[in-house]
């Protein structure tokens, strides 16, 4: 049993390994094809040697034979030699023993080893004479068949007479004692020849003759070696006459082997092939249960697959008995839906579980299934979970029986579409939320369809062309336009678009549509359809349109395509907000604008607009061009642009005053200069009122006036009445001069006079008519001076000429000159020689003099007069100034004084108080004038600036 | 009745000679005495104080003069008021009929009055008696 066993392992082993069992048929067919090949290789091999062996015997045979022969010769022609020892009839003899036999090709008789007799002579005449016992190579051989006293083949050896051959010598004994030799030469290849070694098949064998040197002991070869075939095989045999051996050599091992391995190849494909046929044939049932297995491992695996797909499905699915209606089995997912468990639902129908409202539709489908109308069916129905909760699905239902089959179980499966379903209400709601909106909505809106207009204009090439190639089709193409007009399908109307249009419903609408498609709102329409070519998805414009009233009204239109209807646009709302009113409004505020704007422009100053905190210009009215020169626009462009066109010296106090005014919340009024466009200075009065916008204050507003032409009269106004001043003060001072000067004359006059009157003696009388003389020449001098102070101011005869300053300067020191002396003054003079002065001569020698003599005059007693002249500019005026260090005059006292007539400051006899004034009034009527700095008993300083 | 000192500052030569001779005419005066200006009047009176000499009683003055004007002498005077133990008369005499003289004249407490000039005899008697 158990070997059994172990047999039934080993076939099974063998049936389940049909590869391993496969490779060791071919082993074990390849040993049995080995052994047979080596057998069959081995009797070849013997048979091979067995040939080579014959071959090689018939070919020594062959040479023994000719040896023989030799013999018989070398025998015969030894019986030749007589009794004398002397041969007889050598070469007749010889001549038919060379005849005879064909292997010998010469015969010789060596007598005492001396080569005295050959035949044929002719052709071995080089041997003849030669002493072979005394040859080298010779005489061991030709001595050792002495001894034997046999037959001795020699050689094979190279031929005296040419050629390779052998030599047999025979010892020729007569009465025992050595004669010499009877010899024949065979030529080697005559021997092979006549031994039939050349007519071994050369291809298969190869013959070699060969001999061991008697002195060298070495194997010499005597036909040419073809190839070294020591390791092929061959065969020996030897010659003992001549020590000689013949060799067979077979040339081709492998034609050996030829014979062999084809068999043995084909023998090993026969093992191989039946290998194969072996292993085929126990591998298919290996194969099949193979095969049995994966299915069964796939069956298993789809079965896992089919179990988790059910139990873990995402839809609920169940097994239903079709006849009663019981659960049979039910996944997660389905139990999940409804609330129960698995056990629970087991106990339950799936009618039980329906809502009641669609049990019946459930029913009657579940019935067509059975009878086979039809194959399964899908519809939505309710469910009543186990919490009492209706839940919607979709379910699907497939019977498990085959048509002809009688109905079992089907299968369900239930999809949750609760939210689709909740979804769908919202969309409903939507839906109507919308419809609501749209009908009730105040804005009167249309729904539309513009997708003809859309295909009409793809048909007319016009989608996705340039803007103004669209225009200018559709302005150019009216006819083409109001095609497209009446394509747009009118889908509903609200009511409020009824109204706007004045019919009761949209039928009425639809009917005057076309008629109440005007001018204005065919540019609208143009609009539409270029911004539809653009693939534009809203619209945005004011048109106007015609009520069925014929009344024209203002309409801000929005098109707008719905949301998913952006190719297609089959839906479109379209609004139409009525904005006649907001228009009319808007004109009025535009008007109103306009006048107020024009107004402000007429107004001849610059109205304006800031901001409270940076001043800068929100506003400016284009006077401003017109005044200063800049544009609105200028001015507007830059924040900063007034605050850095102000006139350099008044901005800083302007900006500043601004400031503190401003923080102050104080409206301000003020002047200042401001830098024209043409770069000329213009005065502006600023008028600022701050604006305060919620009792805040917000910003600020003036009005500019150019007050240049004021600014310049009051200028002149000013300066006219500094001259009036002027000389009213002079005239003033001219007449307090003359009354004075003239009273002070007349009433002494009138006091002489009245003394005359009372004179008690003559004596007193003509007293009193002296004085009254010398009143008479005072008086007379003083008129003199009036007389010469009036022609001064009044000009007459007043030439100015260019004059040398320097030259006038020395003229004054020489009419001064003795006074100079007299005081020793000295005078230093630092004015260059060339300064020319436009003067009048007389005036300035008059001036020169008054001011120089008057130093010299109130020099300073207690030190030398030194007075010094110099020219210098101040002011841009030429300066020519006069100092000296003499008594010098309080000026604390006498500032208004110094120039004044009759004004002398000192008792000096010779002050009269009239140069200085004549000096002012004649620098005056130049132009000029004169300063004075003076400190007392230091000296005086006199500036005369002269223009 | 004692006869009073009068002093004349005038810078008039001609004006000085003519008062002079009327004060002389009015004979109410014993001593006349002349200076050219302010300076002069104003010295001759410290002079005259140090010397314990007899003062004017009455001093014609007049306005314009040169180094030392009549204001000018006034206010020296002032100074010199503690030194001063009697009472000197003074009177503007002067050619100027400028309002602002008169007026300046008034401030003075020691001016008694403004002579316009030409002074007369008639003008010399009043100021004479005016005690």
């Amino acid at each position: 049993m158990k070997s059994e066993n172990n047999r039934l392992k080993f076939y099974s082993l063998f049936l389940t390994k049909p590869r391993a069992t496969g490779f060791f048929t071919f082993l074990l067919l390849s040993i049995i094809v080995g052994f047979i090949g080596f057998q069959q290789f081995k009797i070849v091999k013997d048979d091979e040697h067995r040939a080579m062996r014959s071959k090689l015997q018939v070919i020594n045979q062959n040479i023994e034979q000719s040896l023989k022969n030799s013999y018989t010769s070398t025998l015969t022609l030894a019986l030749t030699i007589n009794d004398q020892g002397v041969p007889e009839n050598f070469d007749s003899i010889g001549k038919k023993l060379v005849a005879s036999n064909q292997t010998i090709s010469a015969v010789q008789l060596v007598p005492n080893g001396v080569i005295r007799f050959t035949y044929p002579a002719k052709g071995n005449e080089a041997a003849m004479g030669l002493n072979i016992l005394k040859s080298a190579y010779l005489r061991e051989e030709a001595l050792k068949s002495i001894q034997s006293q046999k037959m001795y083949f020699a050689g094979p050896i190279n031929l005296k007479q040419g050629g390779v051959g052998i030599v047999g010598r025979l010892p020729v004994f007569q009465n025992d004692k050595f004669w010499g030799f009877s010899a024949v030469i065979i030529k080697l290849e005559d021997l092979l020849k006549s031994s039939g070694a050349y007519n071994i098949d050369r291809s298969k064998y190869y013959f070699q003759f060969s001999k061991v040197d008697p002195t060298t002991q070495k194997e010499v070869f005597y036909l040419p070696k073809e190839n070294e075939f020591s390791k092929n095989y061959s065969v020996s045999i030897g010659i003992p006459d001549g020590d000689w051996e013949i060799h067979l050599t077979a040339k081709h091992q492998n034609y050996l082997y030829s014979q062999i391995v084809v068999p043995a190849i084909f023998g090993l494909l026969l093992a191989a092939l039946f290998a194969f046929l072996v292993t085929m044939m126990l591998k298919k049932p290996a194969e099949l249960q193979l095969l049995v297995e994966k299915q069964a491992a796939n069956l298993i695996k789809s079965e896992i697959k089919f179990k988790s797909i059910f139990d873990q499905a995402a839809v609920g699915i169940v097994y239903v008995d079709s006849l009663s209606g019981y659960f049979l089995e039910i996944n997660e997912q389905y139990s999940k839906l409804l609330g129960y468990s698995a056990q629970e639902l087991q106990k339950k129908t799936f009618q039980s579980v329906t809502y009641p409202d669609d049990l019946n539709e459930d029913l009657s489908n579940l019935e067509k299934l059975k009878q086979g109308t039809i194959r399964e069916y899908a519809m939505e129905k309710r469910y009543i979970t186990k919490s009492g909760k209706i839940i919607w699905t979709n379910i699907t239902v497939s019977p498990l029986w085959n048509i002809d089959e009688k109905p079992s179980k089907h299968i369900a499966i239930v999809e949750d579409i609760s939210l689709k379903k909740e979804a769908e209400q919202l969309i409903k709601k939507t839906e109507n939320h919308f419809k609501s909106l749209f009908e009730d909505s105040p804005l009167p809106l249309r729904e539309e369809d513009f997708s003809k207009v859309k295909s009409y204009l793809k048909e007319l090439n016009l989608m996705n062309l340039k803007k103004e190639t669209v225009e200018h089709y559709l302005l150019s193409n009216p006819k083409e336009t109001n095609k497209l007009h009446s394509l747009i399908k009118l889908v509903n109307v609200n009511k409020a678009c009824l109204k706007l249009y004045k019919v009761n419903s949209k039928e009425e609408l639809l009917k005057v549509k076309s008629e109440l498609f005007n001018r204005s709102s065919y540019e609208g329409f143009t609009k539409q359809l270029i911004a539809i070519t653009q693939n534009h998805e809203k619209v945005v414009l004011d048109t106007i349109i015609k009520n069925s009233k014929e009344e024209l009204r203002f309409i801000n239109l929005r098109w707008n395509v719905i949301r998913g209807y952006e190719t297609s646009l089959d839906r479109i709302i379209v609004s139409n907000e009525d904005i006649t009113e907001r228009k009319t409004a808007e004109k009025i505020i535009i008007d109103s604008q306009t006048r107020t704007e024009s107004l402000i422009n007429t107004i001849d100053g610059i109205v304006w607009e800031c901001d409270i905190e940076n001043f800068s210009f929100s506003f400016i009215s284009k006077k401003v061009e017109n005044i200063l020169g800049y544009t609105d626009e200028e001015w507007l462009a830059s924040p900063t642009f007034w605050a850095d066109h102000i006139y350099h010296e008044d901005q800083e106090s302007v900006i500043n005053y601004c400031v503190l005014k401003t923080s102050q919340n104080l409206n301000h009024d003020f002047e200042y200069r401001m830098i024209a466009k043409n770069g000329s200075v213009i005065w502006l009065r600023d008028i600022v009122t701050i604006v305060f916008k919620n009792d805040k204050p917000s910003g600020l507003r003036g009005i500019m006036i150019d007050i240049t032409k004021n600014k310049e009269a009051e200028k002149d106004l000013k300066n006219s009445f500094n001259l009036v001043t002027e000389q009213n003060k002079r005239l003033l001072n001219f007449s307090y001069i003359v009354s004075h000067n003239l009273r002070s004359h007349t009433s002494n006059i009138s006091s002489i006079m009245s003394l005359i009157e009372t004179s008690e003696s003559e004596e007193e009388k003509n007293e009193m008519l002296l004085l009254l003389k010398s009143v008479s020449n005072s008086l007379n001098e003083t008129m003199l001076h009036l007389n010469e102070v009036i022609n001064i101011r009044n000009n007459i005869g007043l030439v100015s000429e260019s004059l040398n300053l320097k030259n006038y300067l020395e003229a004054t020191q020489n009419v001064l000159s003795e006074q100079i002396i007299a005081k020793q003054v000295t005078i230093m003079t630092n004015v260059p020689s060339d300064v020319m002065v436009n003067y009048n001569p007389a005036y300035l020698e008059s001036i020169l003099h008054n001011i120089i003599s008057n130093s010299i005059r109130y020099s300073h007693p207690d030190r030398e007069p030194l007075i010094g002249i110099k020219w210098l500019i101040e002011d841009e005026m030429n300066v020519l100034q006069i100092s000296d260090n003499g008594i010098g005059i309080d000026l604390v006292k006498n500032a208004d004084k110094i120039f004044g007539m009759y004004k002398t400051f000192s008792n000096n006899p010779e002050s009269k108080g009239i140069g200085l004034f004549i000096t002012k009034n004649q620098i005056d009527a130049m132009n000029g004038n004169i300063t004075v700095e003076s400190k007392l008993n230091i000296g005086t300083i006199f500036k005369i600036y002269i223009r | 009745m004692t006869k009073k000192k009068i002093w004349v500052i005038d810078d008039d030569a001609i004006y000085q000679i003519i008062v002079t001779k009327i004060i002389q005419k009015t004979n109410l005066f014993s001593v006349t005495s002349s200076f050219y200006d302010g300076k002069d009047g104003i010295e001759a009176l410290i002079h005259a104080i140090e010397n314990k000499e007899p003062l004017p009683d009455i001093i014609l003055l007049d306005i314009n003069m040169p180094v030392m004007d009549g204001w000018e002498f006034m206010e020296e005077m002032e100074k010199l008021k503690p030194l001063i133990n009697q009472h000197i008369a003074v009177y503007i005499s002067s050619s100027s009929i400028a309002i602002e003289d008169k007026n300046k004249s008034k401030t003075y407490a020691s001016i008694l009055g403004y002579l316009s000039k030409p002074i007369t005899k008639n003008d010399i008697e009043l100021i004479a008696s005016n005690d």
